[in-house]
């Protein structure tokens, strides 16, 4: 197997606020293969996208700081690196786009003069070049008419088209990554398939990697090779989407799914909303974050974190069922032996 | 720009109409306080003093006075005699005063803005530093020190410690380096405070984050993606912040003996000079006027999502 594009190891990032230090990121580590696409799900709260600005080195610092950890791309440490050798990084290796479109573009500037930015800091093309690579990466995201769209301003396109336009933006030096943070979530349903689909599609044409930060599951399903569930700044499941759906190991990734509405479930019942609320990250208690929620939780839950540990080949669970548990899973504590794949 | 034409032909029908207003108005105000023209601490006689207003036409009905003020205005542009002023019409009163004014405004601006933008630039940027609370300080300093103890200190620096500069007359470069500080000082502060609220106003938008995971440098960030946004609201004070420094200052002309029009604005209105006060307000008029649709007209500039009406 091919080393991997990105390898991140132990990261911790904090930021320090009025109400105290909240540790956003406790511990994150996963790699990124080449042409992979990695969802990272977790509701609000969870160090998802701080995971992902920490890799940009764009945790706001301060408050914020990167504690501990390293995120090696193709060997060398971001974390480590200068804000200089960084700016290399952003937008040349690794592209970004961001939930909402409406406001990740600068109204002030015409899309042209966003889009050939990003050419010509990183590949000094002239304003001419420039302009054609831009018009091509317009065409390529499927906006038409594209030479003069791109002397219209961001209010002049709709949501998607934003969007489009944002991809266009992050994909114009050929990254290897692309970072998507919620790429649907502010749009329209009808758009977000749109979305996902050309980010599929370009995906596979150019073989660019994917993180893609979610709090969708179908969103997940659609689109991902595997997927990292967070929790209050921890990782608890990793797992291929098939097996995840298939099987979830982790009691909070099964209420994740359970609380999805699907169609073939009686409509006389209510969804299942996980009981509780997450973990107040500036008091987040000893042991396993997510105990307090839990159904199944543990006498030793309260005083021991379980780590992250391989359950099988490729996907790893963060529960201390996982150590007697056979493997049938976390079936056996699930009244609903089959939760199918959404989405 | 069809735009453009229709804006300012809608901006020149309003000014009219407000020229109008304001001339009614002060004309009704200034023929309602008390006393007159001549009288003065010496008691003019009252056979002279019939016959100054016939000179003036002030012995007139009101109302024919109104029109005829009026309608000299409206057809030949011209304002009357200066009551108090003797032998000057108000139009020459202006037409020697205002270049005199417009100049050192100019000077005062240019250093306003020239030292304004550039500090609140850099306290956004470096915010809490000791550049920010050093220069913050003085922004509020500027703005609380009253013109004649700045100008007074400065007299004292640079004129009597350190005899740079002369201390007081009309005509140098030299002569117009003090007065045009004094008058642009105020104005810079608030440029500065208005300049760094702006920055950290836009520092927050999501689209510098976009620009940063761009991989743009943080000067491109800030002076591309950061500053223009942040000059609307700096934009928006300058248009009457410059009537205002046009028309003069009385206590900066007083303190330097610059011969300049903020002085008549004064004592126009003291003495019940009624034309030269008159000439006075729809001058001031017509300046917010202009000030007021060129910060219109580069709002649009600024933000495309702005459009004139």
């Amino acid at each position: 197997m091919n080393p991997p594009l990105l390898s991140v190891e132990d990261l911790h990032v904090s930021f320090q606020t009025d109400e105290g230090l909240v540790e956003a990121v406790r511990g994150v580590s996963f790699d990124l293969g080449q042409g992979e696409t990695l969802g990272i799900v977790g509701e609000s709260g969870s160090g998802k996208s701080v995971t992902n600005l920490a890799l940009m080195g764009l945790i706001p610092r301060p408050p914020g700081r990167i504690d501990r950890g390293s995120a090696k791309l193709a060997g060398r440490d971001l974390i480590q690196m200068s804000q200089k050798e960084l700016m290399d990084v952003r937008g040349r290796r690794i592209g970004m786009i961001f939930q909402d479109p409406m406001t990740a573009l600068n109204p002030l500037m015409t899309v042209g003069q966003q889009l050939t930015e990003v050419t010509r800091r990183h590949f000094g093309l002239s304003r001419a070049a420039a302009q054609t690579r831009a018009a091509e990466m317009l065409e390529m995201v499927g906006i038409s008419a594209p030479e003069s769209r791109l002397r219209d301003y961001p209010h002049q396109f709709s949501g998607g088209m934003r969007q489009r336009v944002m991809i266009a933006m992050a994909l114009s030096c050929e990254p290897e990554i692309l970072i998507a943070d919620e790429p649907t979530t502010a749009l329209d349903v009808t758009i977000q398939a749109q979305i996902l689909e050309l980010l599929g599609d370009l995906q596979r044409r150019r073989g660019t990697s994917i993180i893609l930060v979610t709090h969708d599951l179908g969103v997940v399903a659609g689109i991902c090779d595997r997927v990292l569930v967070m929790y209050a700044g921890r990782v608890v499941e990793q797992a291929t989407v098939t097996e995840l759906f298939a099987s979830p190991r982790h009691p909070y990734t099964l209420g994740l799914l359970r609380s999805l509405p699907r169609l073939d479930r009686d409509h006389s019942l209510r969804l299942e909303a996980i009981p509780g609320q997450p973990p107040d990250m500036t008091r987040v208690p000893a042991g396993c974050s997510f105990r307090a929620r839990c159904p199944v939780a543990l006498a030793r839950c309260a005083d021991d974190t379980p780590p992250l540990r391989e359950v099988a080949t490729g996907r790893s669970s963060a529960c201390w069922h996982d150590d007697a548990r056979q493997p049938a899973g976390v079936a056996s504590i699930s009244p609903d032996p089959s939760p199918v794949a959404g989405g | 720009m069809r735009n453009l034409v229709g804006y300012l032909i809608r901006r020149v029908g309003w000014m009219l109409l407000t020229l109008w207003i304001v001339y009614t108005v002060s004309f009704v105000l200034m023929r309602s306080v008390p006393g007159n023209p001549f009288s003065s601490e010496r008691t003019v006689p009252a056979a002279i003093e019939r016959q100054l207003r016939a000179r003036y036409n002030l012995d007139a009905p009101v109302h024919r006075q109104y029109f005829d003020i009026g309608w000299g205005i409206v057809s030949r542009g011209d304002l009357g005699w200066s009551l108090r002023l003797e032998d000057y019409s108000v139009n020459q009163v202006l037409a020697e005063g205002f270049p005199v004014s417009a100049s050192l405004a100019i000077f005062g601006l240019v250093f306003a803005i020239g030292l304004g933008i550039p500090a609140g630039i850099i306290s956004a940027v470096r915010r809490g530093s000791f550049a920010d609370l050093s220069m913050m300080t003085a922004a509020v300093l500027g703005i609380a020190v009253p013109n004649f103890v700045l100008a007074s200190i400065v007299i004292l620096l640079f004129v009597f410690i350190l005899p740079i500069f002369p201390a007081a007359g009309w005509g140098t470069l030299q002569q117009l380096v003090l007065p045009a500080f004094c008058l642009g000082a105020p104005v810079a502060a608030y440029i500065a405070r208005l300049t760094r609220a702006g920055m950290l106003e836009v520092l927050t938008r999501e689209h510098v984050r976009t620009a940063m995971a761009k991989g743009l440098s943080p000067q491109a960030v800030v002076l591309k993606h950061v500053l223009p946004g942040a000059m609307l609201p700096v934009v928006s004070y300058l248009g009457p912040a410059t009537a205002g420094v046009l028309t003069g200052s009385l206590v900066l002309e007083k303190i330097f003996a610059i011969p300049g029009m903020g002085s008549h604005f004064i004592n126009a209105a003291l003495q019940r000079d009624y034309f030269l006060a008159m000439g006075m307000v729809l001058t001031y008029t017509v300046l917010l006027f202009v000030m007021n649709s060129i910060v219109d007209i580069s709002y649009a500039v600024i933000d495309p999502r702005v459009k004139l009406q």
